[in-house]
């Protein structure tokens, strides 16, 4: 007998996210065969954006999401920067990277120990860890206590690498410090050796804590090996400009598609997003968000969500850390929970170390700002990468003011719903053939989409209407 | 792991200075916390970006609770969205269930659509919109604190168009609640308003709701810039950044002297304007803001040279 399981709220994840699963017995086993997610949160940012001074986009849209605001105002900011024409400092771009780097550090580490760990273990006894499901956590009570104790440790490493990112951003959340034209913080001897030490403590911390505590969890449950799997379709759209000229980047973009090996070039013109599964109007489905529009409709048949699905080439793809490092060839295992997992770790890594080195590059006593002046007539975009994978923006000016505003988020890719031609998103795909033990405490569905990390903050053109 | 109550005492006497607590205060506040009659707390979130809820987790003291995790400890925090173990079912229970409590408010009230963009559960097969569950939770909450300027005023979620007709707490509800303003608010301000609720203290609140203690002074009257030359251009630090439409001189908050992330910076030292995320008006594109010297009508992110 089918049964549905409705999840409502999944907790552990930034924003409003409600998950409803099908489990039926498939040779004998209880698994998901259906999956439906849906985002119940919108704020509609892109339209309140519209006529308010384009200056402001870099500040406004860091408001977006309170986890990773840095990679909004940094792509905001370039993406003014192209449609004026204008050309920022080299210190600038090394800055916007040290900060941008630092703030994926904090958001990995916060995704693994706060929001995904408790679907491995038994949390804290109190509040608000407790109550958790009643469900069998199969490790140990020391190793759930020691793994507890970092639950507790990594709070720390967040707030410490916040601390690192202030020190140029000028504040975390939210950074003050980035602006079209450059960047705000002039950086000094005394600010450049307070990042170095705070990154060797990050270094260490991500090296002989994150790491072993991420391999261990995997040990523990190797059926996650094999478990969320989806399309093997990944994306990355690449970030960390290196050289100034945007020809060499510390995360090349591209795609590989179904798990295959093969790297296939990125082009943003062959993305596109359906809407016949979310409530808009079906005549904007399939555009691009240079010129999409986004005109509600509700009721509306077939539709259950309001996150639009981002396509390529018509073909749904997950995107992430997982996407960058198999992408860039630094990861080489496979998709599923725990690659997508071991994956963020390693980028952490990668990133805490190249901290430094960028950090060497800095130029003290040379400028940070160039003067920008906003164009009257013009448009412009940014793609680069969050934490959670590709991000986009796209502006239009007109008549000094923003006349068009879209934003392309990684979680809207992973969580969106089912497109014109009925292929579900990315993370309800990878639901399918999950196994179910508990229909009462569904934990494998949890662990499946939190191994995506899903900002439904970001998703910004997120609704659900309640159904009829 | 298990310290708490006693030292969030501890921390209560490096704090009383600054909180004006004293001595016998100190002794009352350790007895709530050590009471069954406590009260617990609820988080909830509403239209917003969960950046308050990073800020208090970038919480930091010299004395315990020495940071976020040991006020998690202390709280009794029954649910916080990013936080809760539980999901599902589980979590609505402890929220239907909850009694003796502090609700803690982040984010704003959508208010269009009968509240249907933001729903952030269901119970019992039936959507329940975040403007039903602040009022039904806010009727039964002993007290209830609105904690950032998307809850406080509607801030960036009810900015311009405002599709959602995004509302702060006090406005979509009717009931003062206690505002943490800022975008995001201090750490420190938000477990430093909790700390005299706990005992039972009341609050003083200036006119816009948020606590007298916090929000007394202006930036402007504060700031180590103010009358050392003005900024011309980003890119220059330690100028005032009057010219390039700071609105310093409209904002109430203790930045310049509290400054942020542990110490290491904050906005105006990093040479980047205040945006006054403290006030009502945010984010105000500038025409509207008062007394603003150089911000002739021109948005907060301006060059003004």
């Amino acid at each position: 007998m089918p049964k549905t399981i409705v999840i409502d709220p999944v907790t552990r994840l930034e924003g409003h996210l409600r998950a409803e699963v099908t489990v039926d017995a498939v040779n004998g086993e209880n698994q998901v065969v259906d999956a439906k997610v849906s985002g119940t949160l919108f704020r509609g940012i892109e339209q309140m954006l519209i006529g308010r001074d384009p200056w402001e986009a870099a500040q406004l849209t860091q408001r977006i999401c309170g986890v990773c605001p840095v990679p909004h105002g940094v792509v905001a900011a370039m993406a003014l920067e192209k449609a004026a024409g204008s050309i920022i400092p080299d210190n600038a771009r090394i800055l916007r990277n040290l900060i941008m780097g630092a703030n994926f550090i904090q958001s990995h580490i916060l995704h693994f120990y706060h929001l995904a760990l408790l679907d491995f273990i038994k949390g804290p006894p109190m509040s608000p860890w407790q109550p958790q499901w009643e469900t069998e956590y199969r490790i140990n009570d020391a190793d759930s206590a020691r793994l507890n104790k970092r639950y507790i440790e990594a709070i720390k490493a967040f707030r410490q690498v916040n601390e690192m990112t202030a020190i140029f951003s000028g504040r975390q959340p939210h950074a003050p410090a980035l602006a079209p034209g450059g960047f705000t913080t002039v950086p000094t001897n005394d600010k450049i050796d307070l990042f170095r030490r705070y990154s060797q403590t990050v270094i260490d911390f991500v090296k002989n804590t994150y790491l072993p505590d991420v391999e261990f969890v995997a040990t523990q449950y190797p059926e996650y090996n094999q478990i969320g799997k989806g399309y093997g379709n990944l994306i990355a759209f690449g970030a960390f400009d290196l050289n100034g000229a945007g020809g060499k980047s510390f995360f090349h973009g591209g795609r590989i598609v179904q798990g295959n090996g093969q790297v296939q070039p990125m082009n943003n013109d062959a993305i596109n997003e359906h809407v016949a599964s979310s409530w808009y109007e079906n005549s904007t489905s399939k555009s691009h968000p240079v010129t999409s529009a986004t005109q509600p409709v509700y009721p509306k048949d077939g539709a259950y969500s309001w996150i639009k699905a981002p396509r390529y080439e018509n073909q749904a793809y997950e995107t992430g850390p997982l996407a960058r490092m198999t992408i860039n060839g630094l990861y080489k295992q496979g998709v599923s929970v725990h690659d997508r997992h071991k994956a963020r770790a390693l980028e952490t890594l990668k990133l805490a170390e190249a901290l430094p080195v960028w950090l060497d590059e800095l130029n003290v006593g040379s400028p940070v700002y160039s003067s920008y002046t906003a164009p009257t007539e013009a448009a412009g975009f940014a793609l680069a990468e969050a934490p959670r994978g590709a991000l986009g923006h796209w502006i239009g000016i007109a008549g000094g003011k923003i006349a068009h505003y879209q934003v392309l988020t990684p979680t809207c890719w992973n969580a969106s719903p089912q497109d014109d031609d009925r292929q579900p998103g990315p993370m309800e795909k990878a639901l399918l053939g999950a196994p179910v033990q508990d229909t009462d405490n569904p934990i494998e569905v949890l662990r499946v989409i939190h191994s995506f990390d899903p900002c439904l903050g970001c998703a910004v053109h997120v609704c659900r209407i309640t159904r009829r | 792991m298990q310290i708490s109550r006693r030292s969030f005492l501890q921390y209560c006497t490096f704090a009383s200075a600054s909180l004006g607590l004293g001595p016998s205060e100190l002794i009352k506040l350790g007895q709530a916390l050590a009471a069954s009659k406590a009260p617990s707390v609820l988080w909830i979130q509403g239209a917003g970006c969960s950046g308050c809820t990073t800020s208090f987790l970038n919480y930091t003291s010299l004395m315990p609770p020495v940071d976020a995790a040991d006020v998690l400890i202390s709280l009794n925090l029954q649910y916080h969205p990013t936080l809760s173990g539980g999901a599902g079912r589980t979590v609505v229970e402890t929220i239907n269930a909850a009694e003796n409590f502090i609700l803690i408010i982040e984010g704003s009230i959508p208010t269009a659509f009968d509240g249907h963009t933001c729903i952030p559960w269901s119970d019992k097969g039936q959507d329940v919109s975040f403007f039903q569950a602040a009022q039904t939770l806010a009727a039964r909450a002993n007290q209830v604190i609105a904690i950032g300027t998307c809850a406080a005023y509607g801030g960036i979620c009810a900015m311009g168009s405002n599709p959602t007709q995004a509302k702060g707490v006090g406005s979509a509800l009717g009931i003062k609640p206690i505002n943490i303003a800022g975008c995001p608010p201090h750490p420190d301000w938000i477990v430093g308003t909790l700390l005299p609720l706990f005992m039972g203290e009341t609050v003083s609140l200036d006119n816009n709701g948020r606590p007298l203690f916090i929000y007394g002074q202006r930036v402007c009257d504060q700031c180590p810039y103010h009358r050392r030359g003005e900024a011309r251009s980003y890119g220059v630090n330690g100028l005032c950044m009057e010219a390039l439409n700071c609105q310093g001189r409209s904002t109430n908050a203790p930045c310049p002297t509290l400054q942020w992330n542990n110490g290491v910076n904050w906005c105006i030292a990093a040479g980047s304007p205040c945006l006054g995320c403290t006030e009502p008006t945010f984010p105000s594109s500038g025409s509207a803001r008062r007394g603003g010297r150089g911000g002739q009508g021109r948005g907060f992110g301006r060059q003004g040279a």
